[in-house]
């Protein structure tokens, strides 16, 4: 911590503890000790004396212990010579400034000073906290801002007010810059403020920031169910605070002692904060999620830099676009009489590229067409399109990129009159007359992005802006850009190894299905509904943490051949309620990873060939063991192990880890045309690689055969290296 | 030789949730340490509960048949969950706010409140008050209700997925129970109750409702979805283990086979008999699955599958060999 700030924080807390001391000594002779004390309409006594010390203050004399308690967390003042941490002695000193402000609050009405007055509402009533409270704990108001002292002049302070407001952000507002308060600028320009506005001014010392700190801690005794004791119950009460209640501090103007250790106060709480003017910063993550304190942050900029900083989702309901949208029109297609204006396909270039970025680089929500728009261009003109998103997310990575680049695709079908196929750069899009008549622009493409991406991967997500180029000079430049994201992506995982990483991810999406049925996905077996790899699996990951997708850590290697790993064994046990030991990565004969119900391919032993076949869903007839897709799936799915029958996603048969435990690609013997026409040149450059460049023509299909005895005799012919390997069971 | 049997025993076992507090006489469910209805081999300290289902209004789309019993009461809640209580010996009442459904009348969170408040004043038995369905409009009903009638106990229905933290906050600040709901899926049961834990729910205040369809309309994946739900919870997943609360009467009176009259369908035979039938049949399969809180709508259905409790549970049972 800033030795700076927490000097001045110290110091500050001395003088607020003192002032404390000095207030209740001059009240108790006034009053007496016995006299009863207390905020109004609230069963919480003194809330954050009796969240942080767990103690309820009814009387004066009940203070006495309080401030002596406070006295003992006050580390003496740094002096020059001190260069130790200082973290744990700020935010000690921070935690007794606020109960001490709390302490000053609550005898200010029985020296004559009242709490409510002008346009200052004092203490929140427990009857609000129920109704607003809860607001801030089940997330409909993403959270609130402790804004602590006064802006240079009054317009300002309504605009920030008003762009806090229009984020549904509760503002409280307290302490003063100089005499001037925030508060005070907003009653000149006319603006309500009340608990229907969203802007609750507490009061014009800093003490008041108080209120907003104990309206925080009674909503996590409240909704939280904490209740208070001792310093683990505290603890309990700041870490809710941290997790569930988004609060900062806005510090407005100079900042003064009292103002620094109110702020290492808050900062117990997590709740960071965010200076306009140029006091030291402390970014090092710690208590607060992210940064401590960010400073000479211009106006403008505070609520979107605070929102940042503090972690802050905001997700929008409604999608602002003039036409209908929703997973029901994502089949729908344009047809070529219903056309407006159609990118992509055979006609022109269109691509879609997104790309992470650092959180600087981006301008949040920011769209932009760079080329014709909708009626610039004659009805069903053919227009280039290159779809640039750019995203930037406290927690996003580079190989998420293909990720939230894939959801593109879903994202565009979703509205009415939009048409979208393909993805990268063999999209084809088309937008109907009726939805350009409703008002859809191509811009809109770009709103329907930046809503989606933020709501649908919150987690990872915190910024995009979207730029739709639809000039040909334009998409052209920025076309080699995306082909070498594309080419860096596809090498990326072609070169992730299961030996490169420790951790596998596992996949129970399909326990309903298949109740004992887990699957291991690694970097070179990909699910076997082909639709999560491992890149996939760390997103799911991080998106919801308590998903079907966890991190499983692969531990101490078993078996190098057949794919067995400690950890992965380990997890299986419990992840199959004990009903499996062992899996196998690379073999579908010794313990065989289960099947759900979802594989694209069956893989199955063919007797009598020394080699496999791999049968995909689509495949309607028989194949050489007499079944077909149907009856086979009877046989491995399920969530059993099947030796000898395996379900798996297409692309692992391209994988150098092809059942490599049984003697890998030269056992496949037999394969339908889709697969062949699928794979195609990768499966041929795959058996190069191999060093049997005529494999690929070797293995036999539908067209060869669809019996056993002429396929034995048509591996004979060809001289397929399988016959040769010897039985695999 | 006499058959030697060997009692199935499980690490773990389903949690006690306790129904209704303050004014109403509470319920406990759960506590099984063994599959469901395996008394011979198993502990099960308490039954299975049954619910009758009142409406706020008078319900647009129920059959004849099974309003005939409700004859005058229904929109009057009160008197409906008094009947059902005294005369159709439900333990406990589900009160179906669904009059505040936007579709359906779009009744305030404060007639909701004057509804709860009538029915908890005629009963003394737990209620359950389902809202009109997950979104704002529920949230803002049943927080009111929690609210209003803080430590009775209410069993809130229900929380899901995507929007739990409204009724959990109001669940754990007001002592009610909260009924966790999933589409019919395992991860997602589980997904919710580690949800509701990570709000600070106490989950011995939660109830599963995994939803379910009546029978022959997708019933059996229900049943599955159940048992491997109890299964879990019996191998120790105590994300899993809340006893769970089916709602067989809103699907079983709504299915073609017991829309259908028998004046249409004469080979298909009475129709009461056959809706009541086929609320059995479900409402049986389900308990057989592990539902320890199943709610009907027709009382025969109700005293029917209490009979079948009864002898089951009895003191010397046949079932009940230890």
């Amino acid at each position: 911590m800033s030795r700076i700030i927490a000097t001045a924080a110290i110091r500050g807390a001395h003088a607020c503890v003192a002032r404390a001391e000095k207030m209740l000594s001059e009240t108790e002779e006034r009053h007496g000790r016995d006299k009863a004390i207390g905020f109004e309409a609230t069963a919480y006594a003194l809330p954050v004396t009796l969240a942080l010390l767990g103690k309820r203050v009814m009387r004066l004399g009940d203070l006495d212990e309080v401030l002596q308690e406070i006295r003992r967390w006050l580390p003496p003042i740094p002096d020059s010579d001190i260069w130790l941490p200082y973290l744990g002695g700020a935010l000690d000193a921070g935690a007794a400034t606020l109960i001490a402000h709390e302490t000053v609050e609550a005898l200010k009405p029985l020296n004559g000073h009242d709490l409510v007055y002008d346009y200052w509402l004092g203490p929140t009533a427990d009857g609000i906290l129920r109704e607003q409270g809860i607001k801030l704990v089940d997330g409909r108001m993403p959270g609130f801002a402790a804004c602590v002292g006064a802006l240079p002049d009054d317009e300002t302070a309504e605009r920030l007010a008003r762009d806090l407001q229009e984020k549904n952000i509760l503002v409280f507002m307290g302490s003063n810059t100089n005499g001037e308060t925030m508060a005070g600028q907003l009653h000149r320009r006319g603006v309500d403020m009340n608990w229907e506005t969203f802007l609750v001014p507490y009061g014009p010392d800093t003490s008041s920031i108080i209120h907003a700190l104990g309206f925080a801690c009674r909503a996590a005794m409240t909704f939280g169910g904490l209740h208070p004791g001792g310093l683990k119950e505290a603890r309990d009460i700041l870490m809710y605070n941290k997790r569930r209640v988004f609060a900062f501090v806005l510090a407005l103007g100079d900042v003064d002692d009292e103002k620094y250790a109110t702020a290492a106060g808050a900062i117990n709480f997590g709740f960071p904060v965010i200076a306009d003017t140029d006091i030291p910063q402390i970014l090092p993550t710690g208590i607060c999620t992210y940064e401590h304190v960010v400073s000479n942050v211009p106006y403008k900029e505070m609520p979107s830099r605070a929102i940042e900083v503090r972690g802050l989702k905001i997700t929008s309901l409604d999608i602002p676009i003039p036409v209908r949208h929703g997973p029901a029109f994502e089949g729908e297609r344009v047809r070529k009489e219903d056309l407006a204006i159609e990118f992509g396909s055979k006609y022109t270039r269109a691509y879609e590229y997104l790309k992470s970025r650092r959180m600087d680089e981006v301008e949040d929500e920011r769209i932009r067409v760079i080329g014709p728009e909708i009626g610039d261009v004659k009805e069903a003109a053919q227009l280039p399109l290159a779809i640039f998103v750019e995203v930037a997310g406290r927690k996003m990575q580079v190989d998420f990129e293909s990720i939230l680049e894939r959801h593109i695709h879903s994202f565009l079908s979703e509205p009415m009159g939009v048409m979208h196929l393909g993805q990268r750069d063999t999209v084809w899009l088309r937008i109907s007359k009726k939805a350009r008549d409703a008002g859809f622009r191509i811009e809109h493409l770009g709103v329907m992005l930046l809503h989606k991406l933020k709501n649908d991967f919150p987690a990872i997500v915190d910024k995009v802006q979207v730029t739709l180029f639809t000039n040909k000079e334009d998409v052209d430049q920025l076309y080699d850009e995306a082909v070498a994201a594309y080419r860096r992506r596809d090498e990326r995982m072609g070169a992730m190894t299961d030996e490169s990483v420790d951790v596998f991810y596992s996949c129970a999406l399909c326990q309903s299905y298949a109740p004992n049925h887990v699957c291991i996905i690694t970097p070179q077996r990909l699910g076997l509904c082909g639709a999560y790899n491992w890149l996939d699996g760390k997103a799911a990951h991080e998106i919801n943490p308590h998903g079907g997708n966890q991190p499983v850590a692969k531990k101490e290697l078993l078996d190098p051949v057949k794919g067995k790993w400690k950890g992965i064994n380990e997890f299986l046990e419990v992840a199959t309620n004990g009903q499996f030991q062992s899996f196998s990565a690379y073999s579908m004969i010794d313990d065989p990873m289960t099947s759900c119900g979802c594989f694209e391919c069956v893989a199955c032993v063919l007797p009598g060939t020394g080699g496999i076949m791999v049968v995909d869903r689509e495949y309607r007839g028989n194949t050489p063991v007499g079944m077909n897709f149907s009856s086979l799936a009877e046989i491995t799915g399920g969530g059993q192990q099947t030796p000898g029958f395996v379900g798996i996603g297409t692309l692992y048969v391209l994988s150098k880890k092809f059942i490599t435990g049984d003697g890998g690609l030269p056992r496949l013997v037999w394969t339908t045309t889709n697969i062949k026409q699928r794979l195609g040149e990768k499966l041929r450059q795959r058996c190069a690689e191999m060093g049997l460049p005529d494999l690929f023509d070797k293995i036999a299909d539908e067209t060869v055969c669809t019996d056993l005895e002429p396929l034995i005799e048509h591996l004979a012919a060809v001289n397929h290296p399988a016959l040769g390997m010897g039985e695999m069971i | 030789m006499s058959l030697k049997l060997q009692p199935k025993k499980w690490p773990g076992k389903i949690r006690e949730v306790t129904l209704g507090a303050g004014n109403r006489q509470p319920r406990t469910v759960g506590g099984g340490n063994g599959l469901p209805l395996h008394t011979f081999e198993a502990d099960f300290p308490h039954r299975p509960v049954l619910a009758l289902e009142v409406t706020d209004i008078n319900p647009p789309r129920w059959l004849d048949i099974v309003r005939e019993p409700w004859e005058g009461l229904l929109g009057k809640p009160a008197d409906a969950a008094r009947k059902a209580a005294e005369q159709y010996g439900a333990d406990l009442i589900m009160l179906n706010l669904m009059g505040t459904h936007p579709d359906r009348g779009g009744r305030s969170p404060d007639q909701a409140a004057i509804d709860v408040e009538a029915v908890l004043d005629a009963v003394r038995v737990p209620l359950i008050v389902k809202g009109p369905g997950a979104g704002a409009k529920q949230n803002d009903v049943l927080a009111r209700v929690a609210e209003k009638y803080h430590g009775e106990g209410l069993v809130l229905h229900s929380a899901c997925q995507e929007d739990y933290k409204t009724l959990a906050a109001v669940t754990v600040a007001y002592g009610h129970v909260l009924v966790s709901e999933s589409p019919i899926d395992l991860n997602i049961a589980k997904q919710v109750d580690i949800l509701l834990s990570d709000v600070n729910i106490n989950l011995d205040r939660v109830l599963i409702d995994p939803l379910t369809g009546g029978l022959g309309y997708g019933l059996e994946y229900t049943y599955s979805v159940m048992e491997r739900i109890r299964l879990a919870a019996l191998g120790g997943d105590q994300m899993l283990n809340s006893p769970m609360i089916c709602l067989v009467g809103e699907e079983v009176w709504k299915v073609k086979e017991v829309k259908v009259s028998e004046r249409q369908e004469p080979r298909w035979g009475d129709q009461e008999t056959r809706g009541i039938n086929w609320e059995v049949a479900t409402a049986w399969s389900l308990i057989e699955a592990g539902a320890e809180v199943v709610v009907l709508r027709h009382p025969d259905s109700l005293a029917r599958v209490r009979k079948i409790l009864d002898a089951w549970f009895a003191e010397g049972a046949s079932n009940n060999t230890r």
